[in-house]
């Protein structure tokens, strides 16, 4: 599949990048944090839905690695891509794990450690929240393959969302359990608002219809939304003077990123070039 | 804990019959949904699920009553042996 | 049964006895004799610590997979395995244990889990190992169990088997790039297949008489210890010797005239010290199990509390 529009145009895969690339380090790095549930969640029924929802996101994460391969591809040759299956998995692996630690976009709202039951739940719901409103906006972009993989990504983001708001309630109901959530919400809300930092080259990507909402647009129309569902549970949106905790799109890494990443990339840097 | 179990029945494809496919425990409903997507569905092996509580469930296992034991062949296909009947009539039929 | 009769235990023991000898199935609200009650359970919890213990040497890696889609395989292999720990734990508690104490007594060493997951994983290469071959020895059992008296468990490793098939490609898929990768790649290979071919010979137990084997008169499993080891090594030696691999037992051949695969006698007391919780990780990881398992009271406290 290779709709020809003018997102493959000369020059516009480096616009695209830092949008392509905030999407899908946000889900691939969030997928690799959740998925550390694996094995060890509170209950069995739960470890395995966790689980599903972790490699829902490295999933989403692939996908959209795969539109900027190729279209970096198209941006250097004329020639239709037309890569083998396998050479795009390599040059996806190669994005996913081999760039320098400046060259991710990340939000450190993704990045963190998955923390305790409550914070993961705090994370995955301000996440979640966040990416539903960005998906939303996104999925008219006038980045054709963007918009087309959006669209499938949202049909899978239901069930998160569903999965996400059973806990919510849970949580937030259960007097044990609600000081505990509400710790959590209250340290992640600066990494929230940062989530929304602007992007490298936002002006020109709201101009050409590639972002057809700004990021500041975007978390406005999320906090009217989620401030008004947390009122339901008694629970306040972040406070109005609060500083946002930015920086991760644009190349700095969150405290604890390193020793998580030495982790993630020790096998593939063993021998560069390998097939594993 | 005050977990309930539920039955998980199973249709693979349109029009299939659901099948009991195992159980699962969860604390209500809305979880039960989920986890049996998870247990039964995460493969996209399922195109429908039954989730029933087990107390819903009644259980008939009586063989007086399901497996009587006189004589009910008129019910069934195997009850009728026609050949020999359909083969005298030709016969007969034949020789007139 | 069909009609009330002033049966005595015996003669209903007796009677059951001959029904699954027969090839007759029990469903889980059946009557049956205690001792059975007590076996099929005994044995079910047994699989079931096995696979949520499992888990814990595979999740090691979940996070240094070198690629995205072994990413995606080994977590999803992994979650299949706490998946079957559930289905199992679930036919468990319907034989009449709560769950909470199947955990207690797996984590105080009360009950046991198979040896090959007391042991510890070095590199990337284990994770292949495992895969491949430790999960073909145990399918080999799983099958064996397709048959059980116990209709529940049978039906459910109808369905466990199906799952368990993609992680035993996985496992050989891994094997097969390395050993097609760097002279270090298949070095490791080597190396880590030297490290498991000891527990993988233990891992069927030792040569039990049929007669002494209870779950074998019970009809709970179809197969004795010695006969699943002489399957996987027919199954698997010519495999892995295809690759170039080499057997780490200098006696190990197939004998034409009985048929059967010799071997240098795998050390049972090993066996039994690893399963009794003397083995290289065994502490380590009941430890690690229950301190998530501790951590997670208050959510599961919550979730009842909730609803």
């Amino acid at each position: 599949m290779h709709p020809s529009t003018h997102a493959y145009e000369h020059g516009t895969d480096q616009l695209l990048r830092p949008l392509l690339l905030s999407l899908a380090d946000d889900d691939f790095m969030l997928g690799y944090r959740d998925s550390e549930w694996t094995g060890i969640a509170p209950m069995l029924e739960e470890d395995i839905a966790m689980s599903s929802v972790s490699q829902d996101e490295i999933g989403h994460a692939r996908a959209l690695y795969e539109i900027s391969v190729e279209m970096g591809r198209r941006a250097t040759s004329d020639e239709e891509y037309g890569g083998s299956p396998k050479t795009i998995a390599r040059e996806v692996d190669a994005l996913a794990y081999g760039r320098e630690k400046t060259e991710y976009h990340s939000s450190w709202l993704a990045e963190h450690h998955r923390g305790d039951w409550a914070f993961t739940i705090a994370r995955r719901y301000l996440y979640e929240t966040a990416d539903e409103v960005r998906l939303e906006a996104l999925s008219g972009s006038a980045c054709t393959p963007l918009a087309n993989v959006l669209t499938k990504v949202r049909r899978e983001e239901r069930y998160h969302t569903m999965h996400l708001r059973t806990w919510l309630d849970r949580l937030a109901a259960s007097p044990a359990a609600r000081p505990r959530l509400l710790a959590a919400l209250h340290s992640l809300w600066p990494d929230a608002l940062g989530f929304w930092e602007e992007l490298e080259g936002e002006d020109s990507l709201v101009a050409s219809g590639a972002m057809p909402l700004s990021s500041e647009a975007m978390r406005e129309r999320w906090l009217t939304r989620i401030t008004a569902e947390l009122e339901e549970h008694g629970i306040s949106g972040p406070d109005a003077g609060l500083t946002p905790r930015t920086g991760g799109r644009r190349g700095e890494r969150s405290p604890g990123f390193e020793e998580f990443w030495a982790e993630v990339t020790q096998v593939y840097r063993l021998h560069p070039g390998a097939t594993w | 804990m005050d977990m309930h179990v539920y039955e998980v029945f199973q249709q693979q494809k349109e029009g299939g019959a659901l099948v009991h496919s195992g159980n699962i425990q969860a604390p209500d409903d809305r979880l039960a949904i989920h986890y049996a997507r998870e247990l039964y569905g995460r493969r996209g092996e399922s195109v429908r699920l039954w989730v029933i509580p087990r107390d819903h469930v009644l259980e008939l296992t009586d063989p007086d009553l399901l497996k009587p034991p006189f004589d009910r062949s008129y019910r069934s296909v195997e009850g009728y042996r026609l050949r020999d009947k359909l083969a005298s009539v030709r016969a007969a039929r034949e020789g007139s | 049964m069909a009609v009330e009769t002033e049966a005595t235990i015996e003669e209903r023991t007796q009677a059951f006895r001959d029904h699954v000898t027969s090839g007759g199935k029990v469903e889980m609200t059946d009557w049956m004799p205690d001792e059975y009650r007590r076996s099929v359970l005994k044995f079910i919890e047994m699989h079931a610590n096995s696979e949520i213990m499992g888990v814990l040497p595979e999740r090691e890696w979940i996070n240094r997979a070198p690629s995205v889609r072994r990413k995606l395989a080994l977590t999803s292999k992994v979650q299949d395995e706490v998946g079957h720990g559930q289905l199992l734990y679930r036919l468990a508690e319907d034989l009449g244990k709560p769950r909470e104490q199947m955990l207690e007594d797996l984590m105080a060493g009360r009950t046991k889990f198979h040896n090959v997951f007391h042991y510890p994983t070095h590199t990337w290469a284990d994770v292949g190992i495992i895969a491949w071959l430790v999960d073909a020895a145990a399918i080999l059992s799983q099958k064996a169990l397709l048959t059980c008296s116990y209709a529940p468990y049978a039906r459910t490793m109808q369905k466990i088997c199906w799952e368990e098939s993609f992680h035993i490609k996985h496992g050989y898929d891994i094997v097969l790039s390395m050993m097609n990768g760097t002279e270090e790649q298949r070095a490791m290979v080597q190396e880590a297949l030297d490290r498991w071919w000891g527990p993988l010979m233990q891992f069927h137990g030792p040569p039990t008489p049929v007669e002494k084997d209870k779950d074998l008169a019970w009809r709970i499993k179809s197969k004795g210890n010695e006969q699943l080891r002489q399957e996987f090594l027919s199954m698997y030696v010519p495999r892995i010797l295809d690759l170039g691999l080499s057997i780490p037992d200098p006696n190990l051949r197939y004998d034409e005239e009985t048929g059967r695969w010799q071997y240098t006698e795998p050390s049972w007391e090993e066996l039994r010290s690893v399963v009794t919780g003397h083995g290289p990780r065994s502490q380590e990881r009941l430890a690690f199990r229950r301190l998530n398992y501790d951590q997670g009271e208050w959510v599961r406290q919550a979730v009842m509390t909730a609803s």
